[in-house]
């Protein structure tokens, strides 16, 4: 009996109603996170100021020609956002990707290996996802030089071994099913199941989970910015913008809020994403909404 | 952010280069009248807490600020305009070859355990500060003592290897200590005002009234330095009164909560700490005296000052500050004129300019003025590579292995102009008439010489852009207005503290 089955037995009605809200959740996610595209899509064609336009006052408050205000060296903070929302998002799908593409091919070889490799691959990232992902990313920027591609790659890696390990089970929890031992019994080979049969099966799980991470990797990249390790300057990263804009912060608010406001609209907003996913492709959920 | 100053201040030992964020206090303002409190506590808010006691030991920049003056004190003793004063050397002659030294000490100064000084305590301290584990900054100055006899208990006899008129003026960084004192990392034993009260690491140092001090005793019965990590903590600490003075404000921002307060006075007083885009005058392009004319008068260096100190701080032209003796106002010099600096790189062969790499230390100011100098120097056609670097790394890679093309330093120590003498320093400057005067200098008979000699080099420096001082810091002491007599500009971290007067 697969899982589907025992999920058809559930009530019918309370799905439905799930099922709506998480639509709004998807869309309200998309919205969010639709936003910060815009502003990345549109920094890339126009921009208020130049970025490195100084020509602005030291700290001069929002309005006056500059929406927002300015920083210390009187550059355009709204520029700066508009520049920044690229390293946002480039720093989330550099990470997501890079975490997908190490995470998937480690986690499938796992759940493949038998014994003691078995073992010491799922050891091993137990410890990876033991270490905090800031201070891997600090070592690897560390060996490295503090650039954005540090970042991501850094960012990735540690994100990879989560992604490993939910691959590895669920990939583990495939192989056990009737159907693979038909595919097999039938003449399919290992990379054609993997390809037709495994991976389609886990995606729903995975694509939910790697959402998360790219709002994790977003939180990251802003941390690593924060210590002087992520994107270097003038690049306007978030991180970078909320540790300048820290000693001024009862002074001239505005340069401290409104990054750190776009990072939690672009966070809870991929989040609601990831939630709204989770409803539309899990299998279990699909079927009790048709 | 403060990153790993202790380790960069034990490695960078042989040399008075220090990478501290910051410099401090100097002298005494003068104080208000009416009556004080005789038996206050002075409570002292400070962002650099020792890592140990001992200035010989890697103690860091916190040390010197708590002990120098307070606890410990010298033959001599550096005032908050530059000066050098005897302290508890009573009198001293030079031979006529300037190479022997004779010392009297001052009689009836004991030390807080209770045991007179004698000569053999001075000789003791020098021999701590010149030994092979010594980490003291000052080591490499003193190493022209030959030397050290001691005739009878209160003459001590020093032989030089060569002339020194650097040399009094050095021995106001040696602590006089007793000679049989043990554990000066954790305890102490010195001659000054104060003696340690309870050191309460991560939190705070009190320093008590030493009752049988051979001089006039501190105007208040207790010091207490409290330590903060954060500048935003420690400001509050004194809105709250947990703290009556804050020895050096690190931010303008924080500073107009203060100045529309009337219980509170912000001073305005001269650092020695100044920030330097520091060429690697060995590395092309910067090997070409144009080029770094013309990035330096590319830049707006009153700019960059408003922006990081909002009116704060001052401009320097030279490695000299304005409380060295051989201080001239060379702001002129290299100023700020964009259609120079253009002319001169066409001048150079870089009519249309060229790029580098600029090694950027982390934390606060650096890359706020990396960034900065990028967008100035792109005016004229300069492309500006940052690239951010750790303290440890500024130190492997370009204090010592000079593998860089221009950096941002900040450069605390009074008198360091000298450096430039030395071709084998970090930036490469190598001109054998600024080496030749920076010896001669040294070995000048008189102050008067030195100092004239040393102007030369300040101007010489100064015209061949050896790098661009951008800014001098300001060293700001916020106190409450009950205190009075604390002290102002900022030399070398010192913080004496007892001539502080607080009323009731």
């Amino acid at each position: 009996m697969t899982t589907t089955d025992v999920l058809d037995k559930a009530p019918a009605a309370a799905p439905v109603r799930g099922g709506r809200r998480r639509s709004a959740t998807l869309l309200a996610g998309c919205t969010l996170t639709g936003l910060i595209a815009l502003l990345a899509l549109v920094s890339l064609v126009w921009l208020p100021y130049a970025t490195d336009d100084t020509s602005g006052g030291r700290l001069a408050g929002p309005g006056g020609g500059h929406l927002l205000g300015t920083d210390k060296l009187g550059r355009d903070l709204f520029t700066q956002l508009m520049t920044g929302s690229r390293i946002a998002l480039a720093a989330g799908l550099g990470s997501v990707l890079t975490a997908a593409l190490i995470g998937v091919t480690l986690g499938v070889l796992a759940a493949f290996a038998q014994g003691w490799l078995d073992d010491t691959l799922a050891a091993f990232l137990d410890i990876l996802i033991a270490f905090p992902t800031l201070l891997l990313a600090m070592l690897v920027v560390a060996a490295r030089s503090a650039t954005l591609g540090s970042a991501v790659l850094a960012i990735g890696l540690a994100q990879s071994a989560v992604v490993a390990r939910l691959v590895r089970i669920l990939v583990k929890r495939v192989l056990a099913q009737d159907y693979i031992t038909a595919a097999r019994t039938s003449g399919t080979s290992w990379p054609r199941t993997v390809a037709g049969h495994v991976l389609p099966n886990i995606w729903p799980t995975l694509v939910v989970n790697l959402a998360l991470q790219f709002g994790l990797a977003v939180l990251a990249e802003a941390g690593l910015s924060y210590l002087g390790l992520g994107a270097p300057p003038p690049n306007a990263s978030w991180g970078r913008m909320l540790q300048e804009a820290q000693a001024t912060f009862t002074t001239a608010p505005a340069g401290a809020l409104a990054p750190g406001v776009l990072l939690v609209l672009l966070v809870v907003g991929v989040n609601l994403i990831a939630d709204g996913l989770r409803d539309t492709l899990d299998p279990a959920t699909r079927q009790r909404r048709s | 952010m403060r990153l790993n100053k202790p380790a960069l201040y034990a490695a960078a030992t042989t040399a008075t280069l220090a990478l501290a964020l910051t410099a401090c206090g100097g002298s005494a303002t003068g104080g208000s009248g009416g009556t004080w409190d005789k038996n206050a506590t002075v409570n002292i808010g400070s962002l650099y807490e020792p890592q140990n006691l001992d200035n010989t030991a890697g103690g860091g920049q916190g040390v010197t600020e708590a002990l120098n003056g307070n606890v410990y004190e010298g033959l001599f003793r550096l005032t908050d305009d530059g000066k050098v004063d005897k302290l508890l050397a009573k009198d001293y002659t030079t031979s006529a070859d300037g190479r022997t030294y004779t010392f009297t000490l001052r009689s009836g100064v004991k030390f807080h355990s209770g045991r007179e000084l004698t000569s053999a305590d001075v000789k003791y301290s020098l021999q701590k500060v010149l030994a092979d584990d010594s980490q003291s900054a000052r080591k490499s100055n003193l190493e022209v003592v030959k030397d050290i006899a001691t005739p009878d208990a209160h003459t001590v006899k020093v032989t030089l290897s060569q002339r020194s008129i650097s040399f009094v003026y050095n021995l106001s960084y040696v602590w006089i200590i007793n000679s049989q004192a043990k554990d000066l990392k954790t305890s102490e034993d010195g001659t000054g005002p104060y003696t340690l009260g309870k050191w309460t690491r991560g939190s705070a140092l009190s320093l008590n009234r030493f009752a049988g001090y051979w001089g006039d005793a501190a105007a208040n019965k207790q010091v207490v330095f409290h330590y903060f990590k954060d500048a935003t903590a420690l400001n509050n600490a004194l809105l709250t009164n947990a703290v009556d003075v804050v020895t050096s404000e690190q931010s303008p921002d924080a500073l107009d909560q203060f100045k529309s307060n009337q219980s509170y006075k912000v001073n305005d007083g001269d650092s020695t700490t100044k920030l330097l885009l520091a060429f690697n005058d060995k590395a092309k392009p910067f090997t070409d005296v144009k080029v770094r004319q013309a990035v330096s008068a590319a830049i707006d260096d009153k700019k960059l000052l408003e922006s990081v100190w909002g009116g704060y701080g001052k401009l320097i032209g030279s490695m000299v500050p304005p409380t060295d003796p051989w201080y001239e106002d060379l702001t002129k010099v290299n100023a700020y004129d964009v259609t120079k600096a253009k002319k001169l790189l066409a001048e150079a062969g870089y009519a249309k300019g060229f790029s580098f790499t600029l090694d950027t230390p982390n934390y606060d100011p650096h890359p706020t003025a990396a960034t900065f100098i990028k967008a100035q120097l792109a005016k004229v056609g300069i492309t500006v590579r940052i690239n951010t670097i750790t303290p440890d790394e500024w130190y492997t890679k370009i204090y010592k292995n000079h593998d860089f093309t221009a950096t941002l330093q900040e450069h605390v120590n009074d008198r360091d102009l000298v450096w430039y003498g030395n071709p084998d320093f970090y930036w490469g400057y190598d001109n054998k008439q600024v080496t030749k005067w920076v010896t001669e200098a040294e070995e000048a008979t008189t102050t008067a010489r030195q100092t004239e000699l040393l102007k030369k080099v300040n101007r010489q420096t100064a015209e061949d852009a050896a790098s661009d001082w951008l800014y001098l810091y300001p060293q700001i002491v916020v106190a409450s207005t009950k205190l009075s007599g604390y002290p102002l500009n900022g030399l070398n971290s010192q913080f004496y503290a007892y001539d502080i007067k607080k009323k009731d």
